[in-house]
Order: C-alpha cells, then structure tokens, then sequence
C-alpha cells in the first residue's frame, strides 16, 4: 500500500506545488503593488489635503488673522483620518490648532516640504509651507525694477498629522481577503487534484493487484477484475492490455503444467521401464546364479574329492587344472552372488572393532603363492592399528582390490599399507601396485558393472569386469570413501579410509580363519540332508574324505528315520530348499527338537534372497552360499564344534 | 534774375537736404526688452514723428544690446536726440558720456533718480525723462471725481515712497480729503501697516514701491482691501486686471505721442525741459466685477473725460 501512497502523494503534489508557487506569488505580489498603490494613494491625498491648508492659511498668515486661522485648520481637521492641524507663523509661533494634541508634533521651520512617519502612534505628519502667492502682474512699474527678483517669502507652516489606521485595516482586509482567495483556490485545487488523481489511482491500484495476484500465480484473478472493465477510464488501454497479458499468462501456464504432466508422465513410464530391466537384471542374476550354483558346487566338491584320491603326477596335473577351472568358475559365480546380494540389499553390516593385522595376515596367506607363481613381489605391511568396521567386508575388499593389482601388474610388485591421516582419527589404507595404470578417462567407468578396460574379447580369465564395482559398493555400505589414483604404464594406488579405534584388548579375537589341520573333524558324525543326488554324493564324498562319518538323508522325514534310532549326529548340514517344501532352518529345527539338542548346523543354499538369510540369522544358523568352497566349509564344521564347545561364532560368509 | 533766383533756392535746398541727408540719424530709440510696451510705444512715436516730417531714416531703433555693442565699439552715432525706452536703455544711455540729449521714457520717477545717483548725473536738458508715474493731483482728481463719498485715503508707503508723503498731504488738503498714511520698511510689516491704514480709510491709493507692491504682496494687497470693501485705485492696467477697482494710467502710445513732442523740439533746434516731465494724456481702467462688489458704479470713459476737463484738456 505504501506504492500507492507513494504515487498519489506524487499525484497530488504534482498537482499543488505548482498551485500552491503560483498562487503564493501571485497573490502576494498582487497584494504588495495594491498596499503600495494605496500607500502611495493616501500619501497623495495627504500632500494634496496639507497643500490646500496651506493655500488657504496663505491669506490668514499673511494678516495673521487666528479666527480664520483657526476655522481653517478646523475644517482641515474635519478631512479624512486628519488627527491634528497646526498653522505656523514665519517665527515658528503656532497661531491655530486643531485636534487632539497627543498626537500633535511640531518641527522646525524648513523651506522644504516634509514629512514623516510616527510609528509607535502609527501617524504620519506633513508640513507644507506656506509662501506667499506671486500674482504675475504685467507691470512696467514692476519691470522697471533693477532690483534683483526677490525670493519667495515664507509665511509660515501648516502641519498635519493623518493617522493611518484606515490605511492598515484596508490592508489588513486586503490581506485577509488575498490570503482567503488564495486559501480557497488551494482546497478547490486539492479536491479537484484528489478527485482526478483517484480516477488515476483507481485503475493503478487494481492493475496493481492484479499483478501481484499474477505474480502470485493466481489466474482467477484476471477474470474477477474483467468484471470491474469499465469504459472511458484513465488508463483504458494499459488495463485492457493487462487483461490481455494475464490471459496469454495464464494460458501459458496450463500449456506449461501439461507438457510438464507429460513429460514427467514420459519420465516415469521410462523409469518404470529402467526399473523394471534392473528388477529383471537382478532376478536373472540371481536365477542364473542359483541356477549355476548346484552344479557348480557339485563340481567343487567332487573335484577336491578327485584330489584326495591317489592319482599320479599326470593326473594331479589334471586335477590341478580342473581345480584351478572350478575355482575361476567359482571366483565368477561368487562376484554374480556379490552383485546380486547387493542389489538385493542382502548384504548385513557388522561393524565392530578389530585389529587390521588379522587381516593382512589373512591377505598374504590367500595371495602370496598367487604373486609368487607370477612373479610379483606382495608386500603387506603389518600395523597396530584398530579399525571400526566389518571384518569380512572389508577383507573381500581388500582381497578383490590386491588380486586385481596382481593381475593387471606385469613387473615389480603390489605394496599393501595402512597409513594415520594425522589429526582426524582415520587410516588410509592403500594398496599400491606397479602395473598397467588405468587412463584417467577409464577412472570414473572401471567402477561401473562388467566393465573391462583392456578386455575387448571379454576374456574370462579376467573376470567378469565385476571386481571393482562390487568393491564401491561395499566400501559405500561401510561408510569408508574410496579412492583411485592411477598413472598409465606406472601404477594404481587406491585408497580405503578408515576410522580408527583405540585398541580394545578385551574384544573377543577373531577366530583363526583358516588352518589346514583337518585332525579336529576326524570321527565327527555329520547329518547331511540334500535333496539333490549329485550334490549329496558330493558332499558326503568329500566329508569322507576329510574323515567324518556321514548319515545322509533327502529330506526330513529320512533324516527323522536315520537318527530314530538315537544316533545323534555331531553337527548338522542342510540344504535350505529341500524339495518336500521344508525349509532347511524348519528341518534342523525339528531335528534338534526331536533330538533334544542343540546340535551344531548349518545351512547351504543357493538362495541369495535376502529372506533366506535373514532367516538364517534369525534362527542363529550360519548360511553357506554354493558353490561352497570346501575350504570353508571345512573351517565352518570347525568352528561349529568349537562352538558346541564354547567358541564364538563367526559367519564367513 | 528770377532763374538766377530759382538757382540759388535749388542750391541752397540742395545744401541743405545734403546737410539734411548729412545728418542722416537724427533720433536714436533705444528701448529695453520685456514688455509689449516699449515697441508700442517707439511704434507711436515713430508715427507721430513720421507725420510731422521725420522721415523713417532719420530715426534709428536699437535694442539695448545693440546700442551697447555700438557704445563699445566706438560706432559712434550722433543723432540731435537720444530716446531711452526703460530702465535699461537709460541706465546704458546715462553711463555713456554722450554730448546729446537723451529722453528717458516709460520709466518711473524713482528709478531714474536711482540711475541718475549711480551715473553720478544730474537731470537737466541734457538728460531728461518723462515720467511714468502720474501726477498725484491727478490721481488724488481721480478719487474725488469717482468716489466723491471717500474722504480718507489711505497710503501705504515704502522706501522707495516715503518722499511723496509731504506733497501727498498738501495736495490731499488741498482737494479736502484727509490722509491716513502708514510707512513701513519690511515686508514683515506690511500687514500691520496696510491694516492700519484701511482701518481708518474710504479708498486705498496705491502708490508705486517695490517694497509695497510686487508680484508676492499684491494680491494679498489687494483682498485685505476688498475684505475692508476699500477700493484700490492704482497706477496700472495690470492691476485693475488683479483686483483692483481703478487704475490711473498712460497708455504706451499715448506717452510715445508725447515723447515726440519734445523730440520734434529737439530737431527744432531746442532743448529738452530742464524738469521732470509729467505724462499729459492717460487712461482711466475700471474693474466692474470688484466695482458692483463694493457697490460702486463707475464709468471709466466719463472719468476720463472728467479729468481731463479739470485739467482744461481736450
């Protein structure tokens, strides 16, 4: 509202300073030349009343005849705002007076016609001279004369005091008048400025609204003011125009929200779409993967059963190059597993703290004989340091992050590190390889799925492109930023931080991860129930071959059967989908029910919905994921035991 | 013999209109400036001289300034006669040490004493004038014969006056009427004197002084009279004009018709009167307005002819 007064105040000065200048002078200079005029008038008179006195006192001074004298000054006293006469013979001598003599002066004798101005009393006072009047007589007698011409002879004075009180009152009813003209003028003006300027204001104001309302995105508003269109109105045009524009306004508007519905309406359609390929890529992953994992796992246990078989050097050979297939088939089956738990969001973090030498004592125990046979130097520096994370996490990251660097370094070595960023209570810890590098244009993509720099003919041996990518992620899941710095043709370092933890010496140790004594399962009685014939023969194979003794079962009931006799088994390994539609957990659940213990188990799937494990989990049954490597699953039954016999429980998997 | 005779006539007409053309300027006129009635009066005199004889080259006109440049310059004229016109020619004519006569006119008595006194002269036939103040019997004549009731005249006399006074008595006794005069020697006086005087008179004469009568206390002069309902009888047509009820005075003509009386004389061969010579003819001026106010009835031609019967004058 202030615009508004802002622009009428504007209006209405604009209209009455001008008014307000002009009338002032003008008024006032009318006023002054009229006070003047009349000034100057009553001066006049004055002069003119005081030169009759005078002509008439001429004869009466000349015969000093007071009577007359006097009857003059009396009727001089009787002219207009005459207060006083006196009539003056040449010696000064007042011969006759008239009025009141408070306000009577007299002055001295002056050839000079005078007057003057009493302001206190507000009277001025005249005084004419009076000479004797010459009468120009053709007269020899007069011409003959050689005397010089004689001056003209002062008879004596005549003095008259006018008060000026009329004067003043005129001018002060001049005044009065001028300024009540002046002041009228003023109001007709103000009304006359307030009644245009709101014809103006008017419009003004509702084009002003009817902005702000459109501004404020308020379309209705063009219609209600189109009520208010009157014609003949100030500013006619520019309303009408902004009528015009609200329109266009607000037609715009709707075009905008429908493109913009039909866009988002596009976008959504396509995000449904890209949704629905990731769903679809995540449920052919994980079918694909569950898919593989039987025969798979099947095949590992088989090929470690060959293994423990005698065979000669030819066939060990053989056998090591069938392992070493299995493996790689089962190093690509578990990064599918990896990428599709993550996608599944199955993946549980357990941050606790531990010591980082675990680890790396674990990280060269996996990968020296790989960095040997190829020739490669793996240094892993130990440290004292204590990190708050997820152990296993953390070690398949470090484990994938120090194999790439081995398969892509041709020459020198691999450098694993832990270094104090000072003052923030976070490691580095680095992994630093003299390889092949990685071009900065390749940095940002070798994260992303299946991606390969220098794999055109997606050779197999080198992974499926997955490594790094399920690496971000988990380091992602643990909080820990990762870093890449590469150089072509000299090396990568990346770089995982973490935060630190003061050594806590009371934390429950890690249990050894892996040992190769087997002498701890010998003459375990293991239960095996699977329904898959060549996965059970498998596994019990193997488990022979590690020197426990085997019951076998395809189901439940089976399994019931077997220990209804009272032979209770050791330790308890189920499938978790068995095909009579008993889940493994529900299985080993009656088992221990039956039993009346709770005996050490664990579960193998190929599941890796999320649900699985979680029940799992939740039925504090460790899960082992096919293919399982016997290794593992060697490492597990361990554990189990010592479990059962009072060791804590570490999940590997 | 006779043609013998005629012969000497001719010659002796011839010599003597030789001697007569020798003696081209006989009359000189010098008048002054400033009134009408100088040239009136030079213009009568020339006429009158002109019908006796005097043929216009005898007679030479000058203004003052002329004669005075010709005084200077040694031009000498040398007329039979000089004619000053006023006071200026004759206070000029009086100063120049001329062998001429010289006839002053249109002057008043009083001033050519005056002149005479600074020239160090004395009037004779040498240098005469003719007056133009008018006898006082004649004036004192007029008052009796217009205002024959007025017994008391009254005078007001100055400076320049006061010597009148004696005869101004002897005649005023003479004719019977009694003489209230009053002198005064300022003109803060006047007032008091005049008051004095009409108080106590029928008829105010006025008599000529500057001091008296000018421009400033005329007209004062002459209401003071006409408020006393006494009427003035004066010495000029100009104030018989202003006011006053009679005026006794000579015309400019009439006193150049006389001046050429005493000029033709002159070029007779005689000489001018050795005494003040008194204007014979005059006017008589009646102001019938302030006449009928005082309640006067008065013909000034019947005056006229009055007087001039008792002067035993046509």
């Amino acid at each position: 509202m202030r615009a508004f007064v802002d622009i009428r105040a504007r209006l209405l000065l604009a209209a009455l300073l001008p008014l307000l200048v002009v009338s002032t002078v003008l008024v006032s200079v009318l006023l002054l030349a009229r006070l003047d005029d009349m000034q100057q008038s009553y001066d006049q008179r004055n002069r003119s009343v005081a030169s009759q006195v005078a002509l008439a006192s001429e004869y009466g001074l000349f015969s000093v005849n007071q009577s007359q004298l006097q009857a003059i000054a009396q009727g001089g006293l009787r002219q207009a705002d005459v207060r006083w006469v006196a009539i003056v013979d040449g010696g000064g001598q007042m011969l006759a007076s008239a009025g009141d003599p408070g306000n009577g002066l007299l002055h001295p004798m002056n050839p000079l016609a005078t007057q003057g101005f009493d302001v206190k009393r507000r009277l001025d006072w005249f005084t004419q001279p009076v000479f004797a009047g010459s009468l120009e007589i053709d007269d020899l007698f007069e011409k003959n004369t050689l005397i010089e011409p004689k001056p003209r002879r002062q008879l004596g004075q005549v003095v008259l005091v006018f008060s000026r009180h009329a004067v003043d009152r005129r001018a002060h009813e001049m005044l009065l008048a001028g300024g009540l003209i002046s002041l009228l003028g003023l109001i007709f003006g103000m009304a006359l400025a307030i009644y245009l300027s709101r014809g103006v204001m008017r419009p003004i104001q509702r084009i002003t609204q009817l902005t702000e309302r459109i501004g404020r995105g308020d379309f209705e508003a063009v219609s209600q003011m189109r009520q208010h269109e009157l014609t003949r109105e100030p500013l006619q045009a520019l309303q009408s125009d902004i009528y015009r524009m609200a329109d266009r306004l607000s037609v715009a508007r709707e075009d905008l929200e429908q493109q913009v519905h039909l866009a988002t309406q596009a976008l959504l359609e396509k995000k449904n779409e890209a949704e629905n390929a990731n769903r679809a890529k995540s449920h052919f992953l994980a079918a694909a993967s569950h898919d593989l994992r039987q025969p798979t796992h099947a095949l590992g246990l088989f090929v470690s059963r060959l293994a423990q078989l005698p065979h000669d050097a030819q066939t060990g050979a053989l056998i090591d190059n069938l392992e070493a297939s299995v493996r790689a088939m089962q190093h690509l089956l578990d990064g599918l597993l990896d990428i599709s738990r993550l996608d599944a969001q199955a993946v549980q973090v357990n941050k606790r703290p531990f010591p980082l030498s675990v680890l790396l004592h674990q990280l060269t125990q996996d990968l020296a004989q790989v960095a040997q046979e190829k020739g490669l130097r793996l240094r892993i520096r130990q440290t004292d340091y204590w990190v708050m994370s997820d152990d296993t996490l953390l070690y398949r990251i470090l484990l994938n992050l120090v194999d790439n660097a081995l398969n892509y370094t041709e020459r020198g070595g691999v450098l694993v590190a832990v270094r104090p960023v000072y003052g923030t209570g976070l490691v580095r810890l680095q992994v630093w390889d003299s390889g092949i590098g990685i071009a900065p244009e390749h940095q940002t993509a070798v994260f992303a799925e299946f991606y390969q720099v220098a794999n055109p003919g997606r050779d197999r041996t080198k992974g499926l492109g997955l490594g790094l990518n399920i690496v971000q992620r988990k380091a992602a899941l643990l909080g820990h930023p990762l870093q890449l710095a590469s150089h072509l043709g000299r090396g990568t370092r990346f770089t995982l931080t973490l935060p630190t933890v003061a050594a806590d010496l009371d934390a429950p140790a890690l249990p050894a991860l892996e040992t190769t004594s087997s002498q701890e399962l010998f003459d375990v009685l293991a239960l095996v129930i699977e329904d898959d014939l060549l996965v059970r023969s498998a596994l019990c194979g193997l488990l022979q071959g590690w020197g426990l003794r085997v019951i076998e079962a395809r189901g439940l009931s089976e399994a019931l059967e077997k220990v209804a006799d009272g032979t209770m088994p050791d330790v308890i390994i189920s499938d978790y989908r068995l095909h009579d539609e008993h889940d493994g957990i529900a299985v080993i659940g009656r088992l221990r029910s039956e039993l009346g213990s709770s005996i050490a188990a664990c579960l193998v799937s190929g599941d890796t919905d999320a649900s699985v494990m979680r029940s799992a989990r939740a039925a504090g049954l460790t899960l082992l994921h096919k293919p399982v490597r016997p290794a593992k699953l060697r490492s597990l039954l361990r554990n189990l035991l010592q479990v059962q016999s009072g060791s804590s429980l570490v999940d590997l998997s | 013999m006779r043609r013998y005779w005629r012969c000497l006539c001719w010659a002796l007409a011839l010599s003597l209109g030789g001697t007569a053309a020798q003696a081209q300027q006989r009359v000189v006129i010098v008048s002054s400036v400033g009134s009408a009635a100088y040239a009136t009066m030079a213009k009568s005199m020339v006429e009158v001289l002109a019908s006796r004889g005097v043929v216009s080259s005898d007679i030479v006109q000058l203004g003052a300034s002329q004669m005075a440049a010709r005084l200077q310059s040694a031009l000498s004229l040398q007329p039979l006669i000089f004619v000053a016109i006023g006071s200026e020619a004759t206070q000029l004519l009086s100063s120049a040490r001329l062998s001429v006569p010289v006839l002053s006119t249109l002057i008043p008595r009083r001033n050519f004493e005056r002149i005479l006194q600074s020239a160090g002269r004395v009037p004779g036939s040498q240098l005469n004038a003719l007056y133009l103040d008018q006898p006082l019997r004649r004036q004192l004549a007029l008052i009796h014969v217009a205002l024959p009731q007025a017994k008391r005249v009254g005078v007001l006399l100055g400076p320049d006056s006061a010597f009148e006074l004696p005869r101004l008595r002897s005649l005023a006794a003479a004719k019977g009427l009694t003489l209230r005069d009053a002198e005064i020697a300022s003109s803060d006086a006047l007032f008091a004197g005049l008051h004095r005087v009409l108080e106590d008179s029928d008829v105010l004469l006025a008599v000529a002084d500057p001091l008296v009568l000018n421009t400033l206390t005329i007209q004062n002069i002459l209401l003071t009279s006409f408020r006393g309902r006494i009427p003035m009888v004066a010495f000029s047509q100009a104030y018989v004009r202003a006011g006053a009820a009679l005026a006794l005075y000579s015309d400019p003509a009439q006193v150049g018709r006389q001046a050429a009386v005493y000029v033709l004389e002159v070029l007779r061969g005689n000489a001018l009167p050795d005494h003040a010579i008194e204007p014979d003819d005059f006017e008589v001026e009646v102001n019938q307005h302030v006449a009928r106010s005082l309640g006067l009835s008065l013909d000034a031609q019947a005056l006229r002819l009055t007087l001039r019967r008792l002067e035993n004058l046509p």
